[in-house]
């Protein structure tokens, strides 16, 4: 343990340096999206289990990626993969004795992949992915048969789940494998341990959410791909982002589903348009009027833990007019946000 | 050799194995707050029925000629045991006289490839829009490689999904193939069964599972064109449904759980050819949509190695009409052939519990 702490602080030190070393290459950049203003980090300090502050994170992705050129930041989840329609058995190692959780992690890799490929050919320089998915803590992309060029963010816990180490150098996001929300009519439907989330009124998914946290950054979400559900949810939410329908739900764990070589070159041909349109401005940052009114309802199967928990937070009050299990929470940062998913998934996966 | 199995206390019958999987699934579905859609199939919506949002989804139109394949696992070729068409159950010691490894090493495989091996004959007869349907109960219906599919091919796997066999058959299909059927229930056939019944019939002809499906995909103008499983499962269909469709025969029954197989080599080039005949004879209009006269008289005994709490419940299903005739057999009268089907799913969640 103690070794562990020592090379953290060395690497911070290193980390210090570079960002030094960088932040003054980083003055000159003309690149595509304005840095936007420093964001406002609420991590309470300590308060996270000994995951890095978010914006030290932040930092540290930032100097492993060039100065110049366009970087994407790209979110994989798994439900919303080609083929996948089953929880119990597709989403998780080892349950059912179905070997099927293995090869769907190589089509996750496949598929991030196929967007990078896009990405690339439309002028991406630089990629960044984020495992998002929290079956088997968030270790489910094949790190060797990632594109060597992109850095991978694999393992849990870490700072606000699904966008680490996000940060206004990042030109753009694009989601994979993603689902539709929680009670939406989509394959494996859900958002966090939400029934409901809304941000001055507007329903968000999990990559509406992302979306927020990026966007108040901003950097929009240009893609996502997912089944018929969530693409036409996502676009509902975040208006018309290019969307890859890779499979159409008959049921919540039934789908008709592309075979993976057509689902991947549709990614690929996506994420082309997308930068293309990201570089002609067709793209805009999702954004909200400050301060934001938050509204969410946990789901009913939750553990009370959860709710524990998060009376540690800052600002969260009960909002019963709406629901026994709902709150409301008043805030101008949307990185608050971003804590209070930290604490849902640290209840729901805590080891 | 089965005792784990025995020790269920469940049903013995071969598609045992797979229903004790599918409790799981059941309960999954059950947090996944969709009580409504397993039962729901008839989309009522009275009080307090939510109707399923699912029903009668389209799947995405695509260009060129449109093949429907259902594909499932009891008739392909060389299979014979429920051991080798279903995964192991959680927990229970795997055999020491029979292989329960080969559903996952061999099987699914070969299924998968009995699959590639109809579209590919589709395609060679200038299919351009093909579905392939994963009807096998195991693993969730979740039997068919989508790393192995033909990459042509749609792949419909999961479950519950509306009319589960056909689900997203409509009219812009040219034709309807089965391939891996089985005989009817009770009949001398390899893993003979029909759903959750023991006797299905519809104006006193007994129907398999094929033929039932293939009188809803007639209602929707879709013939079939193609049928494969074993010589029991062939000749039922062709007393039912005509001679005009491509037989395939994958095996040859001497007993519900033996047979004379063939090569999968074989089997799969018979396949390939067969169904570019299939297409042919279709695109060139030599083939009916299957047609009874209605309304359809429906007749069902429920499988009697189900418990009797299934009987009741099937009683107490709503919106199809059914009437009792006995402690495990109801009939109800239709006009609508997909109302079979949609019985079936509402009786399929409650048989593998």
């Amino acid at each position: 343990m103690n070794g562990a702490r020592w090379l953290a602080r060395l690497l911070v030190l290193m980390a210090g340096t570079a960002a030094f070393v960088t932040g003054i290459a980083a003055q000159g950049r003309g690149s595509v999206a304005a840095p936007s203003r420093q964001a406002l980090d609420t991590t309470p300090p300590g308060a996270y289990y000994g995951v890095t502050e978010y914006q030290a994170a932040r930092q540290k992705v930032e100097q492993l990626i060039p100065a110049e050129g366009i970087a994407i930041y790209i979110i994989s989840d798994m439900e919303g993969l080609a083929g996948v329609v089953n929880n119990a058995r597709e989403m998780l190692p080892g349950r059912g004795n179905s070997p099927d959780h293995q090869r769907f992690r190589e089509e996750e890799t496949d598929e991030i992949n196929a967007v990078i490929a896009g990405a690339r050919a439309g002028g991406a320089t630089a990629f960044v992915v984020n495992e998002g998915h929290g079956g088997d803590n968030f270790h489910n992309v094949i790190p060797e048969r990632l594109d060597p060029s992109a850095l991978l963010i694999r393992g849990w816990p870490k700072p606000i789940v699904m966008t680490t180490g996000l940060s206004p150098r990042m030109n753009a996001m694009m989601i994979i494998g993603a689902h539709s929300n929680a009670g939406s009519n989509g394959i494996i439907a859900h958002s966090y341990a939400f029934d409901s989330f809304t941000v001055n009124g507007h329903p968000l998914n999990e990559t509406g959410i992302a979306a927020f946290i990026g966007g108040e950054m901003g950097v929009p979400l240009i893609l996502a791909a997912g089944d018929d559900a969530l693409t036409s949810e996502t676009r509902d939410m975040l208006g018309p982002i290019e969307t890859v329908t890779v499979k159409t739900a008959l049921g919540r764990s039934a789908g008709a589903s592309l075979s993976f070589p057509r689902a991947h070159a549709e990614l690929r041909e996506a994420a082309l348009r997308a930068v293309d349109r990201l570089r002609r401005g067709d793209l805009t940052p999702l954004r909200f009027a400050t301060p934001y009114q938050i509204r969410y309802c946990i789901r009913a199967s939750f553990t009370p833990e959860v709710f524990a928990l998060m009376a540690r937070l800052p600002g969260i009050r009960p909002d019963p007019a709406t629901g026994p299990r709902c709150f409301g929470m008043e805030t101008s940062s949307a990185e608050a946000v971003g804590n209070l998913l930290n604490e849902i998934e640290w209840s729901a996966l805590k080891p | 050799m089965q005792r784990w199995r025995r020790s269920e206390k469940r049903s013995t019958r071969w598609r045992t194995p797979i229903r004790i999987n599918q409790v799981r699934f059941v309960a999954i579905l059950a947090l996944a707050s969709a009580p409504a859609l397993a039962g729901q199939g008839a989309g009522r919506t009275g009080a307090g029925v939510v109707a399923n949002p699912f029903l009668g989804k389209q799947l995405p139109l695509e260009p060129g000629y449109r093949v429907y394949i259902v594909a499932a696992m009891s008739g392909m070729g060389t299979a014979v045991d429920a051991r080798e068409l279903s995964p192991p159950v959680d927990g229970a010691p795997l055999s020491a006289t029979v292989n329960n490894a080969d559903y996952e090493t061999r099987f699914r495989s070969l299924f998968t490839q009995e699959a590639n091996a109809a579209v590919h004959g589709a395609r060679l007869a200038g299919a351009g829009s093909i579905v392939v349907s994963d009807a096998h109960p195991a693993n969730n219906f979740g039997s068919i490689l989508p790393w192995e599919i033909d990459s042509l091919a749609t792949l419909v796997r999961g479950f519950p999904r509306p009319l589960f066999m056909i689900s997203g058959l409509d009219s812009t299909f040219g034709t309807v193939m089965f391939i891996g059927a089985t005989a009817s229930a009770g009949t001398p056939g390899v893993l003979s069964h029909t759903f959750g019944f023991d006797a299905l019939a519809i104006d006193g002809k007994v129907m398999n599972e094929v033929t039932v499906n293939a009188l809803i995909a007639g209602e929707m103008g879709v013939p079939v064109s193609l049928v494969a499983g074993d010589d029991a499962a062939i000749a039922e269909c062709r007393a039912i449904l005509g001679s005009d469709f491509v037989p395939v025969i994958t095996k040859y029954a001497v007993g519900t759980m033996a047979a004379i197989t063939l090569s999968p080599a074989r089997v799969h080039q018979v396949l390939a050819t067969g169904a570019t005949l299939a297409v042919q004879s279709a695109r060139d209009h030599r083939l009916k949509p299957f047609t009874m006269e209605k309304p359809y008289r429906v007749e069902f005994t429920l499988a009697k190695t189900l418990p009797d709490s299934v009987s009741a419940e099937v009683a107490a299903l709503t919106g199809f009409g059914l009437e009792r005739t006995g402690a495990r057999s109801f009939r109800f009268t239709t006009a609508d052939a997909r109302q079979i089907g949609y019985l079936i799913d509402a009786i399929e969640p409650l048989a593998v519990r």
